[in-house]
């Protein structure tokens, strides 16, 4: 294990390189291989498809205006992800007055989930639209640490490389992000008091 | 009570299995005998469902993502954009930073000082008590512009005094030759006519400091001069004679040689 993580690293090290010679080849090879850590990344923290591609699009870009700042013995992984958050959250902010509008028409509270007599399936899909809006209503870096985690399944030491703080503020994020959800969604879950 | 607080902190870590083993064991036997240790697991342990139920979705949208064709698309639309927008030079980068908005203000700033600079000049040209002052502020002491003028007449005369001995003494020898009208080129001719003009700004200098004797000799020189630049190409030999002994009755060439020498001596007194 230990030396395919090496192996990774020097490949990503003579990828960059001929990355920065202008090899489109290279670059297509390095698009293959962080694409779906990226898209999955953008996905968790909008739910939204089209926003998710436009981020995995821009943090590329991004990446290859920035290659030269990226330092050596650095993980690459990281840094990219780094790229990717940061466009969330300018996304994110860019976007949250619309947002907001757009979410003012039916509220968490607003909304009526069918009682258990109805399909269960129709309450399930329910569910999920309720979690992913009480996700969107916890603080930004509680929520990037819960994507990181869960979804990216990013262990505490890289979540905090990528959010460039200390391991301690990310379990401290993680236990807040999960109490916070807690509070928010149990009011809808019926079986659970 | 106390032990609860406790545990609540560390439910959630050991929701997540990142407890030692230890205290692993230490909450589960304090939540057999705990309920409302319990029912808060098991609110926590809903979050990490649901939160695990959203992973089916993310599966499912990215199923639908062609991710072979995907690398390709991005590295068009990457490479693309590069060639299309031209590296900047340094020189726009400069005006890129100097047309910052948050500039203007320092702009402001600028123009406005420069607009009360001017102004304020202005009214300080114009104010005839406020000339007089500015005056007095780059004034040299009086007798200061005398004395640099008097020096600058003094070079002036001594230039030409020099001039003209050498031009004289060029005239003097030929016309002493076998063939006297060679000595009446156009070169010389110009020399004469250019000594004539810087004459007549002598005079000026000549007659403001009051330099008689240097006077009379700059007038036998120009009137010389004018017997030169009037006669025609061919000198004839009584005309030539004639002008060799005007200057030599007149000992101009001695008088010149005095006239520096005492020129050069006199820095300060009037000659």
């Amino acid at each position: 294990m230990q030396r395919r993580t090496t192996e990774e690293k020097i490949d990503v090290w003579i990828l960059l390189e001929r990355i920065k010679r202008g090899d489109r080849e290279a670059f297509t090879e390095l698009v293959r291989l962080h694409q779906k850590r990226i898209f999955l990344l953008a996905f968790s923290f909008f739910h939204n498809r089209e926003d998710a591609m436009d981020i995995v699009q821009e943090t590329f870009l991004r990446f290859y205006q920035k290659i030269h700042s990226f330092q050596k013995g650095k993980n690459f992984q990281s840094w990219i992800l780094q790229i990717a958050k940061n466009l969330c959250i300018d996304h994110y902010r860019k976007n949250h007055s619309q947002r907001k509008e757009w979410r003012s028409d039916k509220n968490i509270e607003e909304m009526n989930l069918p009682s258990q007599d109805n399909h269960d399936s129709n309450r399930a899909s329910d569910l999920k639209a309720i979690f992913s809006r009480c996700l969107e209503n916890l603080a930004e870096r509680q929520r990037m640490v819960f994507v990181l985690k869960h979804y990216n399944q990013l262990k505490y030491k890289e979540i905090a490389e990528v959010l460039n703080i200390s391991q301690g503020t990310v379990k401290s994020l993680h236990f807040k992000a999960v109490r916070n959800l807690r509070d928010l969604v149990n009011p809808y879950l019926g079986g659970v008091q | 009570m106390k032990e609860c607080k406790k545990i609540n902190k560390d439910l959630v870590a050991f929701l997540y299995g990142e407890l030692q083993d230890e205290k692993q064991k230490q909450i589960l036997s304090h939540l057999k005998e705990c309920p409302s240790c319990q029912s808060e697991l098991e609110r926590l342990r809903a979050v990490q469902t649901e939160a695990d139920s959203l992973n089916k979705d993310i599966k499912t949208v990215m199923n639908s993502v062609n991710w072979e064709t995907l690398p390709a698309q991005i590295t068009e639309t990457v490479f693309g954009k590069e060639a299309q927008e031209p590296k900047e030079s340094w020189l726009m980068s400069i005006s890129r930073v100097l047309s910052q908005p948050k500039l203007r203000p320092v702009y402001a700033a600028l123009m406005i000082g420069l607009f009360l600079g001017a102004l304020v000049t202005y009214i300080l040209v114009r104010s005839p008590l406020q000339r007089q002052a500015v005056a007095d502020l780059v004034s040299y002491p009086p007798d200061f512009m005398e004395k640099v003028e008097l020096e600058m007449a003094r070079r002036e005369t001594l230039d030409y005094l020099k001039k003209s001995q050498y031009l004289i003494l060029d005239f003097v020898q030929t016309s002493s030759e076998a063939e006297p009208s060679t000595w009446q080129t156009e070169f010389a001719s110009q020399k004469v006519k250019d000594l004539l003009s810087k004459k007549k700004y002598i005079n000026q200098q000549l007659d403001k400091f009051e330099m008689a004797k240097a006077k009379e000799i700059c007038n036998q020189i120009e009137f010389l001069f004018y017997e030169l630049a009037q006669v025609s190409e061919e000198i004839p030999a009584w005309r030539l004679r004639e002008i060799h002994d005007f200057i030599e009755e007149k000992q101009l060439l001695l008088k010149i040689k005095l006239l520096e020498k005492e020129l050069k001596q006199s820095k300060k007194s009037e000659v």
